[in-house]
């Protein structure tokens, strides 16, 4: 026993020691000055946190024009994986990285290093330049400040397959509401086993059912009150029990991928975000699919009379230990600009800055759809939010997820689910 | 053959399985009447233990256990990765006590890690018998064994997610035949989603432990089967009473590792599941990564953390003396 | 010292010389057919997961995720194995995860059974906490220490290189703790005997503990050899610069911010399983009876 209680003594101490070590070198993380990357008058090297670079041509799009436009400034991009980029932000940012711009690949992201303090204030550019047409601008609004500034804004639509359609002998969804929405999915659903052809597919992220309600009934995603998902919830759920959707737990199950479901033409309709149309034109100019695809808005409410779909901006921010925040804050500015939405325009990434001349060189590029369907489908009357930002937007995102997830698979029933989620918010979400 | 509670210093600890206890005092075996020269041993063979255990332990300590116990220190703290830390004492194990979410992940966690070790365990421990011999094709065998380690892990939660399909999945047709009319739905359903996500995990780690058994087996002396087929033991009676002693400190090992990797498992949890439908196969290691990387509260995370490794460091101590008696 | 002459397995029958040896050579013959069949049926089951991968790295990339699940693929596009080399610099990436994995492997495996050594046959005051802290902290899951780990790593000036990949795992306490269960299986009377005869202690780890332990040193090397080859947390968050890249990140380079190349990350990771088969059928030479004991009849 005695000698047990040595021995801990001793343990005890080993860790004191050590611990106070540890002490002194996290407490010294972050503050000191380290050696400066820029270089003296005139030539900058700006570095710009991105993903997968080499596969994501609207940054090298930008940063060609934006070299073009300011040739003392060389941009150096920190290539970050996308699949675990904010993992990796996190860590450098706490190791007091000074990478000078920094992607925000989306908004509960930005709302978390803005709230910590890891980001400049750039309210000064947002409003010295014309923001008028900058779409997703006012998710970056934190009590008046502003962080980043967006340069690109996707959005949801609704793509079809106009062989399918022309095929059942139905025309194409122009101004669907839901309730003809599900008639048409049914009356497109064709086949059986490998060979079927669903008539539409709803992917399993929650926002194809969520979000969408949200944007479209004016409920706050936030808000602790869920029964305004109810009727979409119906109409989805009802769609995969019947047959005319994929069920929910085998597409999540097999990893089911949107891609293949549209390219294979396995589904008639799919809702999805305006960054699968460059991935489409690509996998049809190699070849990889003969799909014949069109857009539509997305469906909507019967008492509507303007197209509402939701939509997730993309944006620049400066480092709070920026390097060079001057350089720095003209690439932000610049990206969000006519110029920057030009560039990435033409690689057929949907720009935030909304102009007829911007959406004419978009329809122009190769592939695109040329009816006038899908000129309407991309210019929606409101696009709001995906989700709303604040402190605890991520913590509500979760459980909206995980009650998503048990509705889908029918462990809960609708009316629980949606029960569960407010219970949990309102309880659980400090 | 440990000794977590005898006393240090004192001699006989990892006596061989049948031989007599080491008489010596000393690691030099020279043991010295004086007390001074005893000191001066002891003194001696501290340095000499250092000497070995030094090289990987001041890489050890310097990047591993310092940032480690910096966590642990954090976990009485609030700080969001970038600001200042501030103290806040036991707030963040109050908030836990409080917390669904762990409460559900701690209890999952329980529920993983109570299928997943006997059952590796034993699945492990039969193929390296099984492989442990000279016949043709063992390699082919043995490496097949050690694939599923190796296989991408996002091929192994498709195929796995396919096999348990509610509908179509080859598992519950094979449960239809057997007669029963409503076979589990597996991964869509929050009953089963973990029984599915062990049965995954007991094959992808069998031939892990597999390599490590195979390499304890090859230290039980070939006469000691010899002496037991002279008196006539049979297959079973000598894989009871000269295998399984004989690899005992393997077992020791496999089990403690099991364990400790039980307990934090996240990696196959996030590709098959996600923690999903629902909590139903939530983590604590999921949850720790949730709070600290993802949400910022590094305090809390941190004080997760350390319940966790509390946990795990009770059963290792546990384990450490159940051997050390079963050795006596 | 000769190594044993060939009584493997366990479930031999008996040398007995009577009459029913006909029999019993019959039935034996029955058994091994059947374990064959045992065996194959299980080694196929246990491989359909990576038959699903060879199939995947075949395939388009839309129609890797069919429903249901389509195991050959309607044409076979064996380009994909030459055009990943196109996509991403994939003979860097590997030149990097061969490098480190070696570099590993021999840091832990010399480091590991050299502390082994002191933790299992060498006795001194606090060893034993010293130990439970080592096992102690494989517990802690690595998102719990990251951060502070970072920290420390960007002030020291490592992050961005491949120091702090090796700092990070060739010093793991997994080396330590399996070395030393290996070692405390070794008796200690031929460790006493040793000293009699005179070896200091770092010749009888040199002279009797290494060669004794091949089979351990084989595993532990083979284990930590796939541990690197396949992590890929701890580069991704380390490693930055492209050139510094290891295959793991490469396959990951392909997942995007909406959709992934599946097609490719499935060719790739069968590319990078290929050097993990050479080592385990090297590594297992050693997993053979003999080996471990011959010493020990000395």
């Amino acid at each position: 026993m005695r000698a047990r209680l040595d021995r801990n003594a001793r343990l005890g101490k080993v860790v004191a020691s050590a611990a106070a070590v540890a002490f002194v070198v996290t407490a010294c993380g972050g503050d000191d000055g380290g050696d400066s990357a820029s270089s003296g008058d005139g030539d900058v090297t700006l570095s710009v946190s991105v993903w997968n670079y080499d596969t994501t041509p609207e940054f090298q799009a930008l940063f060609e024009a934006f070299e073009e436009a300011n040739p003392n400034i060389t941009i150096e991009p920190v290539d970050i994986l996308a699949d675990d980029y904010d993992d990796k932000l996190t860590a450098m940012l706490a190791g007091g990285d000074e990478t000078d711009v920094l992607t925000m690949k989306n908004v509960i992201g930005y709302s978390r290093y803005a709230n910590r303090g890891q980001l400049a204030d750039i309210s000064d550019v947002v409003e010295s330049a014309d923001t008028e047409n900058l779409a997703g601008l006012e998710s970056y609004d934190i009590d008046g400040s502003y962080y980043a500034m967006p340069y690109r804004q996707d959005f949801w639509l609704l793509y079809y397959n106009k062989g399918l359609f022309d095929e059942a002998g139905l025309d194409y969804p122009e101004n669907v509401t839901w309730d003809e929405y599900a008639d048409l999915a049914e009356q497109l659903t064709s086949g059986d086993g490998g060979e079927k052809v669903y008539g539409t597919y709803h992917h399993t992220w929650r926002s194809v059912i969520q979000a969408i309600s949200a944007a479209q009934t004016g409920g706050d995603q936030l808000g602790g009150d869920y029964a305004f998902f109810t009727d979409q919830y119906e109409m989805a759920v009802g769609l995969q029990d019947s047959g005319f959707a994929l069920d929910y737990g085998t597409a999540s199950a097999q990893q089911a991928d949107y891609r293949n479901m549209f390219e294979t033409e396995a589904t008639a309709m799919m809702p999805m975000g305006t960054w699968y149309i460059s991935g489409i034109l690509a996998a049809k100019a190699n070849g990889d699919t003969e799909v014949d695809w069109g857009l539509a808005p997305m469906p909507q409410r019967p008492d509507s009379d303007e197209v509402v779909t939701f939509g997730s901006p993309t944006a620049f921010a400066v480092n709070e230990n920026a390097q060079n925040a001057d350089a720095a804050k003209r690439f932000v500015e610049f990206a969000s600009g006519v110029e920057g939405a030009t560039a990435i325009a033409d690689v057929g990434v949907v720009p935030a800055l909304q102009s007829p001349e911007i959406t004419d060189a978009y329809f122009a590029l190769d592939g695109m759809p040329e009816d006038e369907l899908s000129r309407t489908a991309f210019e929606p009357d409101v696009v709001e939010l995906e989700m709303p930002v604040s402190e605890t937007t991520s913590d509500v995102d979760t459980i909206l997820n995980e009650e998503h997830e048990l509705i889908m698979v029918g462990e809960k029933s609708i009316a629980d689910g949606i029960a569960t989620m407010g219970d949990r918010v309102n309880n659980e979400v400090r | 053959m440990s000794h977590v509670t005898t006393q240090p210093g004192t001699p006989g600890t990892a006596s061989p399985p049948t031989g007599p206890p080491p008489t010596g005092q000393s690691p030099t075996g020279r043991s010295s009447g004086s007390r001074g020269g005893r000191r001066r041993l002891i003194k001696r063979s501290t340095l000499v233990g250092w000497s070995f255990i030094l090289p990987n332990f001041i890489g050890f300590a310097l990047f591993t256990l310092v940032p480690v116990i910096a966590a642990f220190v954090l976990a009485f703290m609030e700080w969001n990765s970038y600001s200042s830390p501030s103290w806040v004492g036991l707030d963040n194990f109050e908030r836990m006590f409080s917390d669904e979410n762990f409460r559900v992940a701690f209890v999952n966690t329980l529920f993983y890690a109570g299928g997943h070790i006997p059952l590796t365990l034993v699945a492990a421990l039969t193929l390296a018998v099984v492989l442990n011999r000279k016949i043709r094709g063992v390699q082919f065998f043995r490496t097949a064994a050690f694939f599923p380690y190796i296989t991408s892990l996002v091929a192994v939660a498709v195929v796995w997610n396919m096999l348990f399909d509610p509908t179509m999945g080859p598992v519950n047709q094979f449960l239809e035949t057997l007669g029963i009319s409503n076979p589990p739905r597996w991964t869509a359903s929050t009953d089963w989603s973990m029984p599915a996500v062990i049965i995954t995990s007991v094959w992808r780690d069998m031939g892990y432990y597999m390599v490590l058994y195979l390499a304890g087996l090859q230290t039980i002396p070939e006469e000691y089967y010899e002496a037991a087929r002279v008196d006539g033991a049979n297959a079973w009676q000598r894989f009871w009473h000269v295998t399984l002693p004989g690899l005992r400190p393997v077992t020791f090992f496999v089990v403690v590792m099991l364990t400790i990797q039980s307990f934090k498992i996240l990696d196959l949890i996030v590709v098959m599941t996600d923690g999903g439908p629902g909590r139903s196969t939530l983590v604590l290691a999921q949850l720790i990564y949730r709070e600290g990387i993802r949400e910022g509260r590094f305090g809390y995370s941190s004080a997760i953390a350390l319940v966790l490794f509390f946990i795990v460091l009770t059963i290792t101590v546990l384990q450490f003396r159940l051997n050390e008696r079963r050795k006596a | 010292m000769s190594a044993l002459p060939d009584v493997v397995s366990p479930d031999t029958p008996p040398r007995q010389l009577n009459a029913s040896v006909q029999a019993r050579r019959r039935k034996s013959l029955l058994r091994k057919a059947l374990t064959y069949l045992v065996m194959t049926a299980v080694a196929l089951l246990v491989l359909v997961p990576f038959a699903w991968m060879i199939s995947s790295s075949l395939k388009r990339n839309n129609e890797v995720f069919t429903v249901p699940i389509q195991w050959i693929p309607e044409e076979f596009r064996w380009s994909n194995f030459v055009d990943i080399w196109d996509r991403i610099p994939m003979v860097t990436y590997l030149r990097n995860s061969a490098f480190l994995s070696v570099t590993i492997t021999f840091l832990q495996v010399l480091t590991g059974s050299f502390a082994a050594y002191g933790f299992a046959k060498v006795r001194f005051p606090g060893r034993d906490a010293l130990f439970l802290a080592y096992i102690g902290t494989i517990a802690v899951p690595w998102q719990a220490y990251m951060v502070p780990q970072y920290i420390m790593m960007q002030e020291a000036g490592l992050t961005n290189t491949f120091w702090s990949i090796i700092f990070l795992q060739a010093f793991s306490a997994f080396g330590v703790f399996l070395m030393r269960q290996y070692y405390m299986s070794i008796p200690d009377e031929l460790v006493e005997a040793a000293r009699i005869d005179g070896l200091s202690e770092y010749g009888i780890y040199r002279r009797i503990m290494l060669p004794l332990s091949k089979p351990a040193l084989a595993s532990l090397a083979l284990l930590t050899f796939v541990n690197t080859w396949n992590d890929y947390m701890g580069p991704f968050i380390y490693l930055t610069s492209n050139d510094l890249w290891t295959v793991q990140l490469g396959l990951r380079s392909f997942i995007g911010q909406y959709s992934a190349d599946y097609a490719m990350i499935m060719t790739g990771a069968v590319i990078s399983v290929l050097p993990i088969v050479v080592i385990f059928l090297l590594g297992q030479r050693y997993f053979i009876r003999g080996i471990a004991t011959t010493g020990l009849k000395g």
